[in-house]
């Protein structure tokens, strides 16, 4: 708000003729306006539908099919298209993952997995990969931090 | 042991000089035939022993207290949040209000289910998140109790702006055993509540893996997730792509949801955020040019002392005798 809106502020309210709304200028008296044309115009046009209504639905029924298969095709595409987001974080993620940055936690990580893995099948694993899993994502998550965020809104 | 080892170089040192006052000596009678063969051996010994006892002692004490002891290990200290550039935390920007906008949808969507957001009231979302009628549609939609009516019975009316958001469960308790014994926070301060803050909640949300690593524990009814202290937590994850469906058609993925969230969550935390950063800015250009006058003043007022000069001019010594 400028310093000339604080003015017309107050000659406005100083203004005999002036209304004051606690909220937003109410758009109703147009909308009221054009809701009674519209009903007039609806009563006029009801009577013509009514005569065309006996007519219509023969010519309906040739297109029912088609617009059927339309719609198919249309929510298949908007099926196709929910399905689109992909997250960008997770792509980034396992770019950085396999980047040389990230090379030697990736090393250790794919490393302990083979290890603990094998250990397991063997019998009782001793250790866990949680620090070498640590170690990736750090590294992972901070080199895609700055391009998550040139992609996210 | 310090200071042992401290005795010992002195001690050390002290044969060196011994050695040297021998040598001295050596040079300047040079008759003594028998200490001159011995002195050079001495010498070495004592310095190889003075330095293996110095570097022996350091290294104890390197053993002793050198290596630092953690007492948890850093699976239960939690993966420290990765820092993101949040445009709302630079010095000049506002919050994203757009953001705010589908944050809240998400959080209205997704996390109220299980979370309260119980400091946040109605009247504060207008004009920041949500528009007047709105926000007041939204009330609407929940019953709050009255006051006690002329018979004393409290009845229930529908919201109005200066009501509170309301709880998903009556109290804690409930919220516990409708989830497995784990209470879920509320969420008004979480932002601040947390070390890292947005990025904290940002991870958290978007950190699940696809499966815990391999060897680690995760308990029964927990969840794996790095950046939550423990590793093992109660909250499953709940944004997958998709979940919400964004009013302004931005695509809902998985990070842009929890961004969202994340920066209204910030939003609901510090509300003044905004207001804030403006009036310190203010405040600096107010009192900086205040400080620059007041220094022009100083000087001003100053100047006549400051460039006056002082001149000592001695009397004419035509009346006085001569010197001799």
């Amino acid at each position: 708000m400028g310093f000339w809106d604080t003015i017309t502020d107050l000659v406005e309210a100083a203004t005999p003729w002036a209304t004051a709304d606690a909220e937003a200028p109410a758009k109703d008296l147009p909308e009221e306006t054009t809701a009674d044309t519209t009903t007039k115009e609806e009563e006029s046009t009801k009577a013509e539908t009514e005569t065309a209504a006996t007519e219509e639905p023969a010519a309906e029924e040739e297109p029912a099919a088609e617009e059927e298969a339309e719609e198919e095709a249309e929510e298949e595409e908007e099926e196709e298209e929910e399905e689109e987001p992909v997250d960008p974080k997770e792509e980034l993620e396992e770019e950085c993952r396999n980047s040389k940055q990230c090379s030697p936690a990736k090393h250790h990580f794919d490393e302990c997995v083979e290890r603990v893995t094998s250990a397991e099948s063997e019998g009782g694993a001793k250790e866990d990969c949680v620090e070498e899993f640590f170690h990736l994502a750090h590294c992972a998550t901070q080199c895609a931090a700055p391009k998550l965020w040139s992609v996210l809104k | 042991m310090l200071a042992r080892s401290c005795l010992r170089s002195t001690r050390a040192f002290a044969g060196l000089r011994n050695g040297a006052v021998h040598i001295s000596k050596r040079a300047a009678s040079s008759s003594s035939s028998g200490s001159a063969a011995e002195s050079p051996l001495r010498l070495n010994i004592a310095a190889a022993a003075a330095t293996t006892v110095a570097a022996g002692s350091i290294a104890w004490y390197y053993h002793l207290y050198g290596p630092t002891a953690d007492a948890s290990t850093p699976a239960e200290e939690g993966l420290h949040p990765t820092k993101y550039p949040w445009v709302h935390e630079q010095w000049f920007k506002s919050f994203d209000h757009q953001a705010l906008r589908r944050g809240f949808q998400v959080y209205r969507e997704v996390c109220a289910s299980c979370h309260s957001l119980s400091r946040v009231p109605y009247r504060t979302l207008v004009g920041s998140v949500l528009t007047v009628d709105e926000a007041k549609a939204l009330a609407e939609e929940n019953e709050y109790d009255t006051e006690p009516n002329d018979q004393g019975d409290i009845e229930k009316r529908p919201g109005k702006l200066s009501d509170y958001l309301p709880a998903p469960y009556a109290n804690d308790e409930a919220a516990r055993f409708a989830n497995n014994g784990a209470l879920p926070p509320d969420l008004s301060l979480i932002v601040k509540a947390r070390h890292g803050g947005c990025d904290y909640v940002f991870n958290l949300l978007t950190g699940y893996p696809d499966e815990p690593p391999a060897g680690a524990q995760v308990g029964e009814g927990l969840n794996f997730n790095p950046y939550f202290p423990g590793t093992g937590i109660a909250m499953a994850r709940v944004l997958f792509d998709g979940v919400v469906e964004y009013e302004d058609g931005t695509p809902a993925t998985t990070s842009q949801m929890a961004k969202d969230v994340t920066e209204f969550l910030n939003w609901a935390a510090e509300p003044e955020m905004d207001d804030r950063k403006r009036m310190g800015m203010k405040v600096l250009v107010v009192t900086s040019v205040l400080f620059a006058m007041s220094v022009w003043v100083k000087r001003y007022k100053w100047a006549w002392l400051k460039s006056r000069k002082i001149v000592y001019d001695p009397p004419k010594t035509n009346n006085i005798a001569p010197r001799r």
